[in-house]
Parts: C-alpha cells; sequence; structure tokens
C-alpha cells in the first residue's frame, strides 16, 4: 500500500517553495551537530523532517524559542528534558496537534518530504496521516479492538471487508499484539490491559501506513513489563518508520534511541547520537540533567 | 457534656443527619403521592357492596335508599344542631355517609349525605344490580323482568337470560360503532376530500368538464356506498333496540331501561373474591382502551393516553435533532466568547419561562402566523374553515420541543464536554477531520448524556397543560390524529391529552363528585405513561452507557 500511497505531501516535484529546501532527500550540508566523522561506514541517513527557526508561542509566552533540528530516517530520536520544557510542545508540532490550542502561534518551518507542513495549502488531515502519533495514556475508542484499528483506514473511506482484514491482521502484528488479541477482534478495546491498549492504539497508528510516529511518552502510565514490550517494539518498527519519541525516563531514552536532544526552558540545548549526549555531553546543561542535578 | 457536643458538630454528623434527613422527606412525600393517586385512582372499579337503608331525613320522613358508600366522615354535633338537626345532647360526633345512590334520572343526583343516627335499617340485598348506562350514569336497584320484542319474561332464570341479551345488545352496539366510526367515517372522509378537490380544481381554474364529471361519478359511487352503509345501519340500530329491560329502585318505583343503553351490569353483592377480581381487572381494562362518555365522566380515556404519547413521540423527533445540532455547534464549532456566553444564559433562562408563555407564542407564531400561510398556500380550498391554521397536534408538539429545547442543548453541550480530550485527539492524529471525529466517535460517546435530556424532555413534555391549551388540546376530539385513512397521520387534527383530561374532569365537569375518582385514575395513568416512555429512554440510555463505559475511568 505504501507503494500506491498518493499523498500530496510526497510530491515534492510540483509544490512551488520545495526547491528552497533542495528536496530533503540527500543529507543537509549544514549538518552541524556532532556526528564522529568516519566513526560508521554506512552513508549518512537520509533527513526525514527538518526544523528551522521553530518558535511558539502560547499568547504571549514563548514556549519554544529558535528550535533548528534535523530527524533522521528509520531512526529513533528522544526529547528529553525537565517538565514543562517543550518537548511535548515540540513534538505536537509535528503532526500540527498545536492548531487545537486557539492561542497558540508558530512561527518558522517544518520541513517534511520536501514540504513546509505549516504552508497554508496542506491538508491537515492528511498530515496526520503521514505523520501518526501515540499519546502518553492509551486512548483506544470505545470500540472493538477490530474497528480501532480499522479506524483510519475507513476514515479513508476503504470500508472493504477484505481489505480491512489484512491491514488490521498487518498492523497487529506490527505492533506484537496480534497473538493476545486474534481472539477477541470484536470485543471492546476497553477489556485489553494497559499495555495491551498502548500497543493497540500503536497498531492503530501503523494501520495507515505512516512514514514518521511520534510517541508521547508512551510507557508514563505502563508498569514495567508493559514498557519492556513497546520498548522491544520501538526497536522493530524503526526499521520501517522514522520514530520521535519523547520521555521522561532518560534510561528509556538511552535504551532505545538512536540520537538524542536535551531540551530545557524551550531552548534546544544539547542534540546528537545518544552515546554521546549520554556519556560525553558537550553542554554543562545536559551533563547536569543526566547525572541528576536538576529536572 | 459542651465538648461533646462542640465535636459531635465538628465530625460533620449534624450535616449528614440533615442531607438525609431532607432525601428522607423528599422520598416521602414522592410515595406519599403516589399511593394517594394509586389508592384513590385504583379503588374505583372495585365493586363495592350495595347498601340499601330505611333512612329517617331530617324533616322526619322516611326514604329507601340503595348505593355505594364513598366515604365516611365525623361531624361535629354542634354544627349540626346549629343547622336545625336535632341531636341529643350527650353526642360529640356524628358520623356522616357519602352514598353514592346513583339514579340520577329519577332523583336527579348522584349522591346524598345521610346521617348514620337517621339509618333505621341496613341490608346487603344479594340481588342488588349495578347497571352502567350510556347515559344518566348508574342505576341501582332490582332486576324485575325483561320485555324481549314486546314480550315479558320473568322467570327463575332471569338473571342469565337478561345477560344474555345484553350480550347479544353489547354485540350489535360494537357493530353498530364499527360502521359507524371506520366505514361511514371513512367514506365521509374520502366525500369531504373528493369535495376539497372539486374546490381547489375550480380554484385553479382546471374545472374542465372531463375532470367534473369524473369527480361527479367517484362522489356518486360514494353516495351509493354511503346509501348502502346507510340501509346496514339502520337495520342494525333496530336490532339493538329489541329489548328492553325492567327494574325497580329501592323506593319501588320501576323503570324500563332499553338495552341499547345499558352498558354492563353486575350484583356486587353476589360476587365471590375471585368474581370481583376478574370485575375488577375488566372495569380497568375498560377505562384503558374505551372512549369517554358523558362529557368525561364516565367511560375510558384511551383517545387521552393516545395524544399524549403521540404528542410526545412527536416532539421527541423535533426537538432532538434540533437540540443536539445546536448543543454541538455551541460547544465544538462556535468560538467561545462573549457571544456563545450570552446564547447560552439565554438558552438557560429560556427554560424558566412560564409555560404558557411558550403556549402563546405557539398560538401567535405557529398556529396563526405558519398554519395561516400553509391554509392560504396549500389548503386554499377547504377556507375558510382552517386546516393548520388552528391548533392541532403537530403545533403542540412544535411548541413543546421549543419549550424542552433548553434542556436538550444543555445536556448535549455537557454530554460533549465529558469527552476527554485524548479521545478527540486520538481520532484528529489518525487524520479524521473535525467532523470525522465528532461523527464516529464523540457523538456516539455523548450520546448517553443527549439521551438523558431528551428523558428530562419527554418527563416534561408529558406533563404539561397549560400551552397545549392553546394550541390543540380540547376536550373531545371526534378522531384520532393516527387512523387508517390516507395520510394516516393527521397532524392537523386535535387531540386529547391526558393532563388537559384531569384538569377538564376534575374542574370543568358538571359532576365533580361522580368524576373525582376519574381524575386520581387519569392522574395514575398519567404518571404511568411518563414512567413507561421514561423507562424506555433510561433502557436506551444504559445500555449505551454499558458500550462507553471506559470514559468514567
Amino acid at each position: 500500500m505504501n507503494e500506491t500511497r498518493d499523498l500530496p505531501l510526497v510530491n515534492t516535484a510540483d509544490v512551488p517553495g520545495a526547491e528552497g529546501e533542495g528536496g530533503g532527500r540527500p543529507a543537509d550540508p549544514e549538518h552541524p551537530k556532532g556526528r564522529p566523522n568516519g566513526s560508521m561506514e554506512t552513508v549518512e541517513p537520509a533527513i526525514a523532517v527538518k526544523v528551522r527557526n521553530l518558535n511558539l508561542y502560547y499568547d504571549e509566552v514563548q514556549a519554544l524559542k529558535d528550535i533548528d533540528l534535523d530527524i533522521e530516517e528509520k531512526q529513533v530520536t528522544a526529547f528529553i528534558g525537565p517538565s514543562g520544557c517543550g518537548k511535548t510542545t515540540l513534538l505536537r508540532c509535528f503532526n500540527r496537534m498545536n492548531d487545537l490550542i486557539e492561542t497558540c502561534r508558530i512561527e518558522g518551518r517544518i520541513i517534511l518530504e520536501g514540504r513546509n507542513i505549516y504552508d497554508s495549502g496542506v491538508d491537515v488531515a492528511e498530515l496526520r496521516r503521514y505523520v501518526g502519533m501515540v499519546f502518553q495514556k492509551p486512548n483506544p475508542f470505545p470500540k472493538s479492538v477490530y474497528e480501532n484499528v480499522a479506524y483510519g483506514l475507513r476514515i479513508q473511506g476503504i470500508n472493504k471487508r477484505r481489505v480491512l482484514d489484512e491491514a488490521v491482521e498487518r498492523a497487529l502484528r506490527g505492533a506484537a499484539l496480534w497473538d493476545e488479541v486474534k481472539d477477541r477482534l470484536e470485543e471492546s478495546a476497553f477489556g485489553l490491559s494497559g499495555g495491551q491498549q498502548q500497543r493497540l492504539v500503536i497498531a492503530r497508528a501503523i494501520a495507515v501506513q505512516p512514514s514518521v510516529i511520534l510517541l508521547d511518552e508512551p510507557c508514563s502510565a505502563l508498569d514495567p513489563i508493559s514498557t519492556l514490550k513497546v520498548e522491544e517494539l520501538i526497536n522493530e518498527l524503526k526499521k520501517q518508520y522514522t520514530i520521535i519519541i519523547v520521555t521522561h525516563n532518560m534510561q528509556q531514552a538511552a535504551r532505545v534511541s538512536d540520537r538524542t536532544a536535551f531540551m530545557y526552558l524551550g531552548e534546544m540545548i544539547e542534540y546528537g547520537e545518544t552515546d554521546q549526549v549520554f556519556t560525553n555531553p558537550r553542554v554543562k546543561q545536559t551533563e547536569d540533567y543526566i547525572t541528576g542535578r536538576y529536572g | 457534656m459542651t465538648s461533646n457536643l462542640k465535636q459531635w458538630v465538628k465530625s460533620g454528623s449534624p450535616w449528614v443527619w440533615l442531607n438525609a434527613g431532607a432525601v428522607s422527606a423528599c422520598i416521602l412525600l414522592v410515595v406519599g403521592l403516589l399511593l394517594l393517586i394509586t389508592w384513590r385512582g385504583m379503588g374505583h372499579f372495585w365493586p363495592a357492596k350495595v347498601y340499601q337503608f330505611t333512612y329517617q331525613g331530617e324533616a322526619g320522613e322516611r326514604v329507601d335508599l340503595m348505593g355505594q358508600i364513598r366515604e365516611r366522615e365525623g361531624v361535629r354535633a354542634q354544627r349540626l344542631r346549629e343547622s336545625g338537626i336535632e341531636i341529643d345532647s350527650d353526642v360529640e360526633l356524628v358520623e356522616r355517609i357519602l352514598l353514592k345512590t346513583g339514579n340520577r334520572d329519577i332523583t336527579g343526583q348522584d349522591f346524598s349525605w345521610i346521617l348514620a343516627p337517621g339509618i333505621l335499617q341496613e341490608t346487603v340485598p344479594l340481588s342488588a344490580v349495578v347497571i352502567e348506562r350510556e347515559e344518566w350514569g348508574t342505576f341501582f336497584g332490582f332486576l324485575l323482568g325483561l320485555k324481549k320484542e314486546g314480550v315479558l319474561y320473568s322467570e327463575s332464570d332471569l338473571w342469565a337470560e337478561f345477560h344474555a341479551s345484553l350480550e347479544r345488545a353489547s354485540d350489535l352496539r360494537e357493530q353498530i360503532d364499527e360502521l359507524e366510526k371506520d366505514e361511514i367515517g371513512s367514506v365521509n372522509y374520502r366525500l369531504e376530500r373528493l369535495r376539497l378537490r372539486q374546490r381547489s380544481l375550480e380554484l385553479d381554474g382546471e374545472d374542465d368538464p372531463a375532470a367534473m364529471a369524473e369527480i361527479q361519478r367517484q362522489k356518486e359511487a360514494l353516495e351509493e356506498e354511503y346509501l348502502a352503509l346507510e340501509e346496514d345501519l339502520a337495520s342494525l340500530n333496530q336490532a339493538v333496540r329489541r329489548d328492553v329491560v325492567i327494574v325497580e329502585t329501592a323506593s319501588g318505583q320501576s323503570v324500563e331501561l332499553p338495552l341499547h343503553t345499558v352498558i354492563d351490569a353486575w350484583r356486587p353483592n353476589d360476587m365471590g373474591l375471585g368474581a370481583r377480581i376478574g370485575h375488577y381487572f375488566y372495569k380497568a381494562w375498560a377505562f384503558v382502551s374505551d372512549d369517554p362518555r358523558e362529557a368525561n365522566t364516565e367511560g375510558g380515556i384511551f383517545p387521552a393516553i393516545y395524544g399524549t404519547v403521540l404528542m410526545v413521540l412527536l416532539m421527541s423527533v423535533v426537538v432532538t435533532p434540533f437540540g443536539v445540532v445546536a448543543g454541538v455547534y455551541l460547544k465544538e464549532y462556535a468560538r467561545q466568547g462573549f457571544v456563545t456566553r450570552t446564547i447560552r444564559i439565554a438558552v438557560n433562562n429560556l427554560a424558566g419561562v412560564p409555560s404558557i408563555v411558550y403556549g402563546v407564542f405557539g398560538l401567535g407564531f405557529f398556529v396563526y402566523t405558519l398554519g395561516g400561510t400553509i391554509d392560504q398556500l396549500f389548503f386554499e380550498a377547504a377556507l375558510p374553515s382552517p386546516t393548520f391554521g388552528t391548533g392541532g397536534l403537530f403545533w403542540a408538539s412544535l411548541t413543546l420541543a421549543l419549550l424542552t429545547l433548553p434542556v436538550v442543548i444543555v445536556s448535549t453541550e455537557e454530554g460533549l464536554a465529558r469527552i476527554p480530550r485524548a479521545i478527540r485527539e486520538g481520532s484528529l492524529a489518525l487524520g479524521a477531520t473535525r467532523w470525522e471525529t465528532l461523527w464516529r466517535t464523540v457523538l456516539p460517546m455523548a450520546s448517553p448524556g443527549i439521551l438523558t435530556g431528551l428523558i428530562l424532555a419527554v418527563a416534561r413534555a408529558a406533563g404539561e397543560v397549560a400551552p397545549l391549551m392553546l394550541v390543540g388540546v380540547v376536550k373531545l376530539a371526534p378522531s384520532l390524529p393516527l387512523d387508517g385513512n390516507y395520510p394516516f397521520l393527521h397532524l392537523e387534527r386535535k387531540f386529547m391529552h391526558l393532563g388537559f383530561h384531569i384538569y377538564d374532569v376534575g374542574f370543568q365537569s358538571p359532576n365533580v363528585e361522580a368524576a373525582r375518582p376519574l381524575v386520581y385514575a387519569t392522574a395514575l395513568l398519567l404518571v404511568l405513561v411518563i414512567l413507561l416512555l421514561n423507562i424506555v429512554a433510561i433502557h436506551v440510555r444504559n445500555n449505551l452507557r454499558e458500550k462507553y463505559r471506559g470514559l468514567e475511568t
């Protein structure tokens, strides 16, 4: 299905204004942050999302300050930082969830597939199919397990039972939930455990085949075993999807992410390879936070 | 001691007691009211004993009275003495009995008060007969004989023979009813439609001879049909008048009652418990299923139940979409600010407007303005007699829909407010638009709340009387608003309503004392109808709530 998708976002060729960002595919030459050169044999991973000069205000309060960021394709990028530092706000910029807040005002650009998602012509619903999101607390709909997963597809007008069956199974397998729920697809999703619900929500998100998945503290409401399962799942998912995760838990960031961004008071303090950020932070503030001096 | 009291006050128990007391008082009031209505209303159908008294009245005259005891009360002797009645000086309290004596055609009254000391003799004659009649109320007396086709019959099995004749008469009467209401009614209805068509053709100037001839031909066919029915009716009417029953009052006056005026007859003193219970349910059912008689003071209340339920259903059909759409707009789409706040306050205040004001509005706007316009545009042929330009079922439903709209709007908004943000965001994050989110997820989840509003609306609408009196309720409607004549649902028709029926029977009828039990029975039925409508709605709501149960956690 991925091949047959016809998203306006993917069509970079006929989008005016896309030139400026060079189509988004080749690695950005300005790419500044410290990836140790030559430490890897492989080519530089492609950039999936670019954030440029992003400023965000709630009324007069500035919540994000001049954020510049490149998210690498098919990697896990983690945002860490103390509460209120703006990491969730930043995450919600990627699928324009902040649009729902009336007082919120955004300046700057987020370039996805060569196009600024804040351009006036962008279809937000279309964008959100392309950028899936999983929330802090599991939020299944009051429907059956099957209908929960099929929801996004039905929204797109897909109602053929056979197509849906296939997509639901694929999504549930993708979320490592199939074996647990295959016999109770028609039962209410509320009957699942918290961890299962969270994986169901992930299945729901990947059923519409996004290319980016945003995870907003996906394990904060889960017990350790469920957390472990979701973390394993994140490792699996990054083979196919670009993943951005917000987490409070620094061990988790260290375990699951390839790159880590540390934020503080709306500013991006440090961004780099997870190993480097955790073992050898370049900025004092990062070190203080990681070693538990504040936060 | 004081410290104990202080501690007791501090512990909060007095408040708990106070609250519990308030709740208990409310429950006691409600239960008491229901019990009173039930007792008074249900008691009416019980075949009470018939007493025969030899009574010495105030003036010293002796009379024979027969009837059922309706009420006993104590009266202070002093009061009676002052009104010139002789009572022994050592008596303080005198018992007074309200006797339902019936026989209004003979004595001119249904009830009489008698004083217990004046009773010289009291018997419960086994052969006392209670006869329910089409007119003049109940008859109490004894059976003397039966005149069949002019031949007197007074054998020992008179009672059985009388019942056989009565059954035959009531069968015939049923046939006559059917003929008059259904068949002749239908012919009349079609004739009227034909007349209207002719008139509208004339008005449009399309009355060419061919069309007119066609109408004339149909008219003649209908008139022929009518004549045939008329003939049947005449022969049935003749047959039903065949028998006459001869009865005697307690004072020995004999009366002839044509059987077609007799509805039912029974001998309450001769009934066992089983027979009494059977009779009781039979009468209760007749009350629910029959048409009213005698200016509503007798017979059943079926048309009123029918009208009430139909009106409430129509009102729900109108108010639900309007209220829900308005509530959704206010909550989901409108920019929250001064204007929406003002609208909300206005809506809340609308709920407090006296209902008669809605009635006046309904009369002025719906009936006269809208109805008048509709008549001019579509029912010109029927003018000057109004079709929609007068009160009717539709306008009454609309008026009540307006009255209950605030309740539905407010509860819809509340229902929507309860949906967690996470659910909306979950749906939006999957690429659903706001409308899709609303339609597929939010509205279904808010449906229990919306139904709660509808339940409140139904309860309020079913009990409302004042506005209805202006927009379509009548004391006696000639036909039901839903029947077998095309287009089946007659929105323009006037209808009867339980609430108005209570008012009419209880306070407007010429025979208030006789009608009082009916008022209680009707009130009980109104409560039951509302209860039934509510139970259905609550059941639906609970099912929905169960379905979306996960919300609460």
